[in-house]
């Protein structure tokens, strides 16, 4: 009767530890989610942020990580929306669920590749196993203005079907740089 | 006698202490893990009442936090934060990557429809000249093939070829397995493929409840950008009926035109015995 009243504790224990590590979290994403900053509060946050330490620490080189990181990563991404040609103007998601095995986040994306402009929404389902993470999109809708082209709405609608968004990317990359080439092309010859 | 008995009377003195001692650490043992119960419960409770309050508040669509309330270290956090998510959409992409000090790291991500499957990383070096230093890629995907015609003149060509290459064999990969998870009671034993899943080998039985598997399917991926077969044979014993013949026909062109595994999954489930 001991035992099993002392395994009963340890096992409430466990579960109750999970589901902190899980609600924290939670906190961290919605906060993270629902706030918003302005690039010139950045800025001026990099800025203090400096000050403040380099008055704490006399001139120390490690509280800078976090600005040496921010660099790091900028860098990363804007060479990659320079090498891949698509830029994105804005993205926000959202976690719809999360436990331990399984997220699902609804995501909000728009940009442009060249002069193709697109929106899109669509729900990413994570799924931890024991070795690794498998992600699965679902509910995609994609809006781009495609007009006169019938080619192009067709792939859009057929793409959406499948939720086939690697796809997307990849074929808006090729398609935008021929659409640009078209576009200089008929310029050229107004 | 005498002694003997002292002994045994010393000996369940020990015991009944020890018994007592026990007994004792197991009260304290039970009562330390009440208290952190409770104190966890506690703490769960309060998280729970934090996150509530959050998510009513967040129904206030377009509140913008006050910067002020914000240290300017938990600004280029949330930062940080935001700027990671967005590279990890480019995964989503197909192409993403990371500088390094002498050159790019590329990340080749490959999907069938929704699901996505392996990455694979490219490490090059830019200097003297763009070279391939360190990758993941699969020996039997003709990268030297690749590089040698695009890498030094067309990096972004180079990597969409081989993303084509690597997309495909994925997603053959891919219906191959399909197929043999879900559709297994229709395939006899395990199917024949090679390691670039580019042909594939199998006696199958369009109908689940059937013991005999009469079709042999031969499947040959001719273009290994492409995960539709390029060549499909479908036979069946010669001294079969007529009927099985034009069945073979049908399920040959049929799978030159859908994935395997959906090919399968519109045999459907009541069909007649094809035996």
């Amino acid at each position: 009767m001991d035992s099993s009243l002392c395994q009963a504790y340890k096992d409430e224990i466990q579960s109750l530890e999970e589901e902190i590590r899980l609600l924290a979290e939670k906190y961290e994403d919605n906060q993270q989610e629902s706030i918003s900053f302005s690039d010139e509060e950045i800025l001026m946050s990099i800025n203090s942020f400096q000050k403040e330490f380099q008055k704490q620490s006399g001139g120390h080189e490690f509280p800078s990580d976090l600005k040496a990181q921010l660099e790091s990563l900028e860098t990363d991404l804007s060479f990659l929306m320079k090498f891949t040609g698509i830029q994105f103007t804005s993205h926000s998601k959202k976690t719809m669920e999360k436990t331990r095995n399984r997220t699902v986040q609804k995501h909000r994306l728009s940009g442009n590749c060249h002069s193709l402009s697109f929106e899109l929404e669509f729900q990413l389902l994570e799924t931890q196993t024991k070795d690794s993470v498998s992600a699965v999109i679902t509910d995609l809708s994609i809006m781009m203005e495609s007009g006169e082209d019938s080619d192009l709405s067709k792939f859009v609608s057929s793409t959406e079907e499948h939720g086939n968004l690697l796809t997307f990317f990849r074929s808006l990359s090729s398609y935008a740089e021929w659409h640009e080439h078209r576009r200089c092309t008929f310029l050229h010859f107004k | 006698g005498v002694f003997a008995h002292l002994e045994m009377l010393e000996a369940r003195a020990r015991e009944a202490d020890l018994k007592q001692t026990a007994m004792e650490q197991r009260k304290e043992q039970l009562a330390r893990l009440e208290a952190r119960v409770q104190e966890l419960r506690q703490q769960r409770d309060e998280l729970r009442a934090k996150v509530e309050l959050q998510e009513q508040g967040a129904e206030k669509e377009g509140v913008m936090s006050d910067p002020a309330q914000h240290s300017a270290q938990a600004v280029l956090e949330w930062k940080i934060r935001k700027v990671k998510s967005t590279l990890q959409v480019f995964y989503l992409t197909g192409i993403s990557g990371k500088l390094s000090k002498q050159g790019v790291c590329f990340c080749i991500s490959t999907a069938y429809e929704g699901t996505y499957l392996d990455s694979y990383y490219l490490n090059l070096l830019t200097e003297p000249q763009v070279r391939i230093h360190r990758h993941s890629i699969p020996v039997f995907i003709p990268l030297e093939q690749i590089a040698k015609k695009y890498l030094q003149t067309d990096i972004r060509r180079f990597l969409s070829i081989l993303s084509d290459h690597l997309n495909a064999y994925v997603g053959r990969r891919y219906q191959a397995d399909q197929l043999q998870e879900h559709f297994s009671d229709r395939i006899e034993g395990t199917m024949q493929r090679n390691s670039l899943c580019n042909l594939l080998v199998f006696n199958y039985n369009p109908s689940s409840k059937s013991k005999t598997f009469p079709f042999n399917a031969r499947l040959l991926y001719g273009d290994l950008c492409c995960s539709l077969p390029t060549e499909v044979v479908v036979s069946c014993a010669p001294a079969a009926p007529a009927a099985l013949a034009e069945t073979a026909a049908a399920h040959s062109d049929l799978f030159r035109r859908l994935a395997l595994h959906k090919a399968f999954g519109s045999f459907g489930s009541a069909r007649e015995c094809v035996d």
